[in-house]
């Protein structure tokens, strides 16, 4: 609030500073302060020199026209645009939340921020206030520090049952008044509450929050014997004993750098840092010092004289319990303190004589005499049977292997295996009920026989019935290969026979290819068999040229079968059959570049990774329907079969990849030529009813492929 | 049929290994720019080198030389406006050079291989696309700074031996014996097989055919949209089983061109496959016989053949370093 103090527009006559020294009755000791500017001190100022201040001092008015009133930026509030109050915004849709409330300082500025906070203090809560509190050394810093001054519940349980404070617990006593310790006036007896008894801390005295193992120094000990003789709350007097006691100062070993306060005995002639003996120094100027004094003070390991005060060694008086009570009828107090502290100390025990640590260093075997396990069991010239008898166990009822081996078969086996000490083999015979070892070889043939699924051995067979068969060189391997199938097709259960002079591995080995035989040599099934007949004419197994070519297919089995479009494009035989597809997913920045709309099924936003589409590619039907049907009327069209065969299946001609290049007018596949085939009547297929091209084309390409088909079916 | 040119008409010399790639020029097609193996490539005025004065002179001819590869230059492709050419090569990198200042511009890598082939694609050039021994064709961006490519095409079992960029189609030749055509406006990719190594792709102005060559010495003409044999090209002195050597299109696709193991060109009829005129590179005259009878040197090879889209006039390039530009007689 800006004030103006009203003043007069001329100058009183009091108002009137006299100018210069005029006054002749004063006499002027000093120097005269400087004129205070700001202070108001009633003279007359005119009115243009006259300020305009706030309560607080600060001037108001500014500038070449100070009749304003300047506030904003300059005097009032942080900032330029002036002080702004909190503004209040609540609409119905978004209501002002109470949580948010209003609070003084909102409305407050800098200046009231500040004096607000000026009048604020620090100050503790009640019950917190024993803080700092003077004169409780007795009890530990930290652990005080954080105890409030509450009562515990059971001082307020005792208060409630008649308890009071100083007052001890238990019946009242009549006793006199006891006035100032003055324990005379014994004039009149009133009931008391008993007086209160100090409470027994059972505190262990070797409290100290040092780590294990420390050794405090050892002038420490000065100040624990005053901290013990110090401490209150001590119970048990006779535990002090000991204490009391001077203890033999051991100069420490483990001493730190420097002097620590609490090593600082307080004489400050002696000089912690001081080297060598002390007399060789003169520390005073002038003149010489006087011998020292000797300390009054003991200072444990500092000189070389140890000034001991004797003590008395315990009290004589007959002392009195704690409480002031005379002890228990029965009971005496002990003159000789129990030494609580010393623990007693048992001599170890003694080593007996001759005895070794077997922790101690092994002397190192040598070599000689020492044999392992095995060597002793082999050193041993005891059998099975001796062990036996050795170790008193009753003999097996059952018998050797040995006993049933004839004598040459032992001594075979002793040949072998060098052992001499076999037992004798006594070549008994088998005992009753058990067959001949013969007999029981076809069972364990059959884990040799392998495992065939049914449906594919009955259609190796049915197509052995129908068409051809391999083995054919070899009729009798033919003919077990024919009971193989019948076995594992389920008409036959015997085992499949086997020749005299093979072999039981040979055997299985050969069973195992009439295992890869009936899978190679299945027919057709599902779209593929529709699409062919068998052969009744060309390819009887008995036919020379035929039999040569399956044989070459028979003696050299494909480690892998090759693509049929692979084995089409060698062909020559270019179109459906070499054109497969699969979607590919191109970026759409790819797209961009290329200005081509991208496919449909690209993710959008989508960015090309390696992983996402990797090969997802599906691949399509290699050979649908009518493109077959345009491969068969091709081939059948062309006149020849044996003129269309591939190079390689005719040996005289030269491997060229296609037909050689001087029948190219008549091999290749011109435009035109496929045009004239569109002419041909569709619904009768002459390709099945008039020349078919040589089967093994077909099986070249498809045989191999059955099972591909089958599953795309 | 108008008659092809077979007379020799300049010859540009100074390569010092076998030129393996050739690449006219675009528009007018007056300069043909020559990578070779001695890791260099030159760029020449075929009009200024003729036989007769190139044959004593080297670098007759040259207009300007550009050095960055540090191994063998395997292909060249030059783009529409002729101020970039990409260049690619041994250093499993693609070079996008400037003409002008025979600086690169760009260096595209990724590829864990060599790159066999790189062309320019999209709309006005606006990507790479580069065809790499490792397997796979990596599409890089021309109009942004990002080192990654915008796509890989690792479909390929073998090395990609030669690309195809047409409009919203990829076509990519493998030595595993397939072409893969990429269709980009459908999403799927045909692949056709071949049943042998595929060399050289090369795609008709029409964009209905494509010629592949193989190495069973034989170039195919095949149809693009049903992957079916229009035309095989064989003749009996025509060898190229192991090398990789370019075939091309020419005189408005009527003619097909193509480069051989041993030192051959061999021009057939596009359309009846009868060989018209067999030429030897290094010899730089037609020749009648059927078969070479001359012993097959082992440098000699003629690795590219390139066809000048504008005039009558094609080149040929091999293992002596010399390229020929063959045309009609003045």
């Amino acid at each position: 609030m800006a004030f103006k103090r009203p003043r007069a527009n001329s100058p009183t006559s009091s108002q009137k500073r006299t100018r210069g020294n005029g006054q002749t009755g004063y006499v002027l000791l000093g120097t005269e302060l400087p004129p205070d500017k700001d202070s108001d001190d009633g003279t007359f100022v005119p009115e243009w020199k006259q300020t305009v201040t706030d309560e607080r001092g600060r001037r108001r008015l500014h500038g070449a026209f100070t009749g304003g009133f300047s506030a904003g930026y300059f005097n009032t509030v942080g900032s330029k645009e002036g002080w702004a109050p909190k503004a209040f915004v609540s609409s119905r849709s978004n209501r002002k939340t109470t949580d948010t409330a209003q609070r003084a300082e909102d409305f407050m500025d800098a200046e009231d921020l500040a004096e607000a906070a000026e009048s604020r203090e620090l100050e503790t809560a009640q019950s917190f206030a024993t803080i700092g509190r003077v004169g409780e050394q007795e009890t530990d810093g930290f652990f005080g520090l954080f105890m409030t001054e509450e009562e515990t519940m059971g001082v307020k349980i005792a208060h409630k049952m008649g308890w009071r404070r100083n007052q001890g617990v238990g019946r009242k006593i009549r006793r006199g008044v006891r006035l100032d310790d003055d324990e005379d006036s014994m004039s009149s007896a009133h009931m008391f509450a008993p007086s209160d008894s100090r409470v027994l801390s059972a505190a262990p005295q070797d409290i100290n929050r040092k780590g294990l193992g420390f050794q405090s120094e050892a002038r420490l000990g000065a100040n624990e014997e005053k901290e013990t003789k110090d401490r209150p709350m001590l119970a048990l007097p006779f535990l002090d004993a000991p204490k009391k006691q001077p203890t033999k100062k051991i100069a420490s070993k483990k001493s730190s750098f420097g002097v620590g306060v609490l090593n600082d005995t307080g004489s400050d002639d002696e000089d912690p840092y001081e080297l060598g003996p002390k007399i060789t120094f003169n520390k005073t100027l002038g003149k010489d010092k006087k011998a020292k004094k000797p300390s009054k003070f003991a200072k444990p390991g500092a000189g070389d004289k140890h000034v001991f005060v004797k003590k008395a060694a315990g009290k004589a008086a007959p002392r009195s319990t704690f409480d002031g009570k005379p002890p228990l009828r029965g009971f005496v107090l002990t003159i000789q303190s129990v030494d609580l502290t010393t623990k007693r100390k048992y001599p170890p025990p003694k080593i007996p004589p001759g005895w070794k640590s077997t922790k101690s260093n092994v002397p190192v075997s040598t070599g000689d005499d020492y044999t392992s396990v095995t060597d002793a069991a082999k050193a041993s010239t005891l059998d099975a049977k001796g062990r036996a008898s050795l170790l008193g166990e009753t003999p097996l009822p059952g018998k050797s292997v040995f006993d049933f081996l004839s004598k040459e078969a032992r001594d075979r086996l002793a040949n072998l295996t060098g052992k001499k000490d076999l037992p004798q083999g006594l070549g008994q015979t088998a005992p009753e009920g058990y067959s001949s070892s013969e007999k029981k070889q076809p069972k364990d043939l059959w884990s040799f026989v392998p495992v065939l699924d049914k449906a594919t051995a009955a259609a190796a067979l049915s197509n052995g019935t129908t068409g051809w068969m391999p083995y054919s060189e070899d009729l009798k391997k033919r003919a077990r290969y024919v009971a193989f199938l019948e076995l594992r097709s389920g008409k036959k259960h015997e085992l499949p026979e086997r020749p005299t002079d093979m072999s039981i591995s040979e055997w299985a080995k050969e069973l195992e290819g009439f295992v890869q035989a009936a899978i190679a040599f299945r027919p057709a099934t599902g779209l593929m068999a529709s699409r062919f007949t068998s052969s009744t004419s060309s390819s009887h197994p008995g036919s020379g040229d035929v039999e040569k070519a399956s044989e070459t297919l028979l003696r050299k089995p494909e480690p892998k079968p090759e693509d049929p479009a692979e084995q089409a494009a060698k062909m020559g035989m270019y179109g459906a059959m070499t054109r497969q597809s699969f979607p590919f997913y191109p970026s759409r920045l790819l797209c961009k570049r290329f200005n081509v709309p991208p496919p449909p099924e690209v993710p959008h936003g989508s960015d090309y990774t390696s992983s996402e589409y990797g090969f997802k590619g599906k691949t399509e039907e290699p050979i649908n329907r009518d493109a077959m049907n345009k491969i068969i009327h091709e081939a059948a069209t062309r006149g020849n079969p044996m003129m269309q065969r591939p190079a390689w299946m005719n040996e005289t001609e030269p491997p060229s990849g296609e037909v050689p290049p001087t029948k190219v007018p008549a091999a290749q596949v011109p435009r035109e030529r496929v045009e004239q085939h569109a002419k041909v009547d569709v619904e009768k297929n002459e390709a099945l009813s008039q020349e078919r091209a040589a089967e093994d084309v077909f099986k070249s390409i498809f045989g191999d492929d059955d099972d591909d088909d089958d599953d795309d079916e | 049929m108008p008659s092809f040119p077979t007379t020799p008409i300049a010859l540009l010399t100074g390569h010092t290994g076998p030129v393996h790639a050739l690449a006219y020029s675009s528009g007018a097609a007056s300069y043909i720019l020559t990578g070779s193996a001695d890791r260099s490539i030159r760029l020449y005025n075929p009009s200024k080198a003729p036989l007769a004065a190139a044959q004593n002179t080297t670098d007759l001819g040259l207009v300007n030389k550009y050095s960055a590869h540090g191994y063998e230059v395997l292909s060249l492709c030059v783009n529409d406006n002729n101020d970039l050419f990409i260049s690619t090569g041994g250093d499993k990198t693609v070079f996008l050079w400037d003409v002008v200042t025979a600086q690169t511009v760009r260096r595209f890598s990724g590829h864990s291989g060599r790159v066999n082939r790189g062309v320019f694609g999209g709309e006005s050039d606006s990507v790479v696309v580069s065809a790499s021994f490792d397997g796979s064709v990596r599409i890089w961006d021309c109009r942004s700074n990002s080192h990654k490519p915008i796509m890989v095409l690792d479909e390929a079992k073998d090395s990609v031996t030669d690309v195809v960029a047409l409009d919203g189609e990829i076509v990519s030749g493998s030595v595993d014996g397939r072409v893969r055509t990429y269709d980009l406006r459908r999403g799927i990719c045909e692949v056709d097989v071949m049943g042998h190594p595929v060399t050289s792709l090369e795609v008709s102005k029409k964009g209905t055919e494509i010629l592949v060559s193989c190495l069973d010495s034989t170039v195919r003409l095949m149809d693009r949209a049903n992957g079916q044999l229009l035309k095989a090209y064989r003749d009996e002195a025509f060898v190229n089983t192991e090398l990789r050597v370019r075939s091309t299109l020419g005189m408005n696709d009527s003619v097909v061109v193509s480069g051989s193991d041993d030192g051959m060109v061999f021009a057939w009829d596009l359309l009846g496959g009868e060989c018209l005129h067999r030429f030897k590179h290094s010899e730089r005259r037609a020749v009648n016989s059927k078969s070479s009878n001359t012993p097959r040197v082992k440098k000699d090879i003629v690795s590219a053949v390139a066809f000048c889209k504008s005039r009558r006039e094609w080149t040929s390039a091999g293992g002596d370093g010399n390229v020929v530009v063959w045309g009609m007689p003045r």
